[in-house]
């Protein structure tokens, strides 16, 4: 059973395969998208550059990337809703950096409707 | 009032490009977002999955790469706020618009393509992301975005 | 499995604040920020500079003064003297070894160089009528050596530019926009310690001479042509009619007498570097230049 994905009340299912295993896909919607840019702020450039010296995790940059991967799947997902569709198919992700100390989290994937 | 001016060129050169940049920014984001809205309402009915196609014997006629990229950039205010964001961190929202709307014509672009060689669909759609230009990469100092977006365009053997 | 096409309304991909209400958050956060770092800082280098040793700076003064084209003045150490008898006996001046120098500069200015040194440019004699008035220009120099105002503006400058470059990095848009704050400030801190350089000089030049005259004189002639005061706001001294006003305020509040003043001796002016188009005029007291 396809784990849910919970935001906002709904529950919506994620999967990056072709189809959501176990289940029928009955309807589809077309691309749904969901970016975010954030931007690292002096605290943590300040704590890279020590860890520069002496190596390990960055775990600043680790956790900051995390919660823009989690707002752009949120985001993704909110497109997906307003469709009508209860599930994400083949899911990517692309990240890339666009502006000076910034980074920009994509996620896409196909909007269906599963039962 | 004019003797400040001349008095610190650079510091009126500076506000002048910012009210430059924001004004004219401003309008070109409306009139490309008009733009957007209304050719995508006019393509929604060609379908696009980036999901890889399985489709029955005979039932396509015709399949082909198709493709559209945009290069946009930002404008002088947009680029500041994307500076000073650096100090604070969060959401740089100055750039959150300009690659939405890079990547949203990527993709109507490559949807014209499509239509306009006869094509019912497209399939495994794939988008990148990537900075270019003299200033990309360089530190402190922002690029143009790049967006590319491909697919498989499918003309089907419809009777 | 059916293809349903729907336009996707709004956008959530962008967020809904205006880009300038933005701008107003980051810039006041910025100037924040930079102010709580400027009054720390100020406060420290302000302690920190007031406990190097008279020794230290002279060791630092010789690097200024081997930059400056200048020559002793035997009249002009000679204008110094009284003043220097006059100083209060606990003055921290006494450990100071004074030296007065001319230079040839056609600006009508005069410096306070760390180790005691105080350099007059010859445009500055050349203007002036009488020896009150270069004895208050040497007296508001002693001023900014007892207040150390020479070692407290470098002390300044250079934590703002560490502090900005390690804050933001060397060439961010963000420490230009921090240095333009620190000019406004910067500039109002060193009208400050002008004005209290002016009071600290009229007093010494009442001890040394017995009486306030020349004291405003020569600012009243540089503020004839000095025009209005908006370029005043960012300059790094008052606009000299404000501090011919503050004089006299000063005079009076104190009761000082106003007597006549000696002209200036040719000595003085024989003191000048000689020009190669040099033709020697007799100093004619009242004469405008």
């Amino acid at each position: 059973m396809a784990s849910n994905y919970l935001f906002k009340g709904f529950s919506m299912i994620l999967t990056n395969v072709g189809s959501v295993p176990g289940k029928k896909i009955v309807e589809h919607f077309g691309i749904v998208q969901g970016s975010t840019v954030r931007a690292k702020h002096l605290g943590r450039d300040m704590m890279a550059g020590l860890k520069n010296l002496v190596g390990g995790e960055l775990k600043g940059y680790t956790e900051l990337l995390q919660e823009s991967r989690q707002e752009a799947m949120d985001r993704m997902a909110e497109q997906a809703r307003q469709l009508g569709g209860n599930a994400v198919i083949n899911i990517r992700f692309a990240t890339s950096s666009v502006a000076q100390g910034a980074a920009e989290l994509f996620a896409y994937g196909t909007a269906v409707r599963v039962e | 009032m004019l003797e400040i001016i001349f008095r610190y060129p650079d510091l009126s050169l500076f506000l002048a490009l910012m009210v430059i940049g924001y004004t004219c920014g401003t309008i070109a984001e409306k009139r490309h977002y008009k733009s957007i809205i209304k050719r995508e309402q006019e393509l929604v009915k060609l379908m696009v999955v980036n999901a890889e196609g399985r489709f029955a014997e005979g039932a396509v006629r015709t399949s082909f790469l198709v493709n559209g990229s945009t290069v946009v950039s930002n404008d002088y205010f947009k680029r500041l706020l994307a500076i000073l964001r650096n100090v604070f961190g969060g959401r740089v929202k100055a750039y959150e618009s300009l690659i939405d709307r890079a990547r949203r014509e990527a993709i109507l672009r490559m949807k014209e393509e499509a239509r306009a060689r006869g094509a019912h669909m497209i399939v495994n759609l794939r988008l990148e992301t990537s900075t270019i230009g003299r200033s990309a990469n360089k530190k402190n100092r922002i690029g143009s975005i790049e967006t590319l977006a491909y697919g498989t365009a499918v003309v089907m053997n419809r009777p | 499995m059916k293809f349903t096409p729907k336009h996707i309304e709004g956008n959530v991909n962008v967020s809904k604040t205006h880009p300038l209400a933005e701008l107003g958050w980051l810039v006041g956060g910025l100037m924040l920020l930079v102010l709580i770092f400027y009054l720390l800082l100020g406060v420290s280098t302000d302690i920190a500079v007031a406990k190097i040793p008279v020794s230290a700076e002279v060791w630092l003064g010789e690097y200024f003064i081997g930059g400056m084209d200048a020559l002793e003045s035997e009249p002009l150490q000679k204008l110094l003297q009284p003043l220097l008898d006059n100083l209060p006996a606990d003055s921290p001046l006494h450990e100071y070894h004074f030296h007065a120098q001319v230079a040839e500069n056609e600006q009508i200015n005069a410096l306070a160089l760390p180790g005691g040194h105080i350099v007059v440019f010859s445009g500055l004699l050349e203007q002036a009528e009488s020896e009150n008035e270069v004895a208050m220009v040497l007296a508001h120099e002693l001023g900014h050596f007892a207040h150390r105002d020479h070692l407290r503006r470098l002390g300044r400058g250079l934590g703002l530019t560490v502090a900005a470059i390690m804050l933001f990095g060397q060439d961010s848009v963000a420490s230009d926009l921090a240095s333009k704050f620190f000019l406004v400030s910067e500039s109002h801190y060193s009208r400050e310690q002008e004005s209290a350089a002016d009071r600290f000089g009229l007093e010494l030049l009442v001890a040394g001479y017995g009486h306030a005259g020349g004291a405003t004189d020569f600012f009243a002639r540089v503020g004839k042509d000095a025009g209005s005061r908006i370029p005043y706001l960012l300059a790094s001294h008052p606009h000299p009619d404000d501090r011919v006003r503050e004089l006299q305020k000063l005079i009076a509040a104190n009761g000082y007498r106003v007597d006549a003043v000696i002209p200036l001796g040719k000595d003085l002016q024989e003191g000048l570097p000689v020009r190669e188009d040099a033709s020697f005029e007799e100093p004619v007291s009242g004469a405008e230049k």
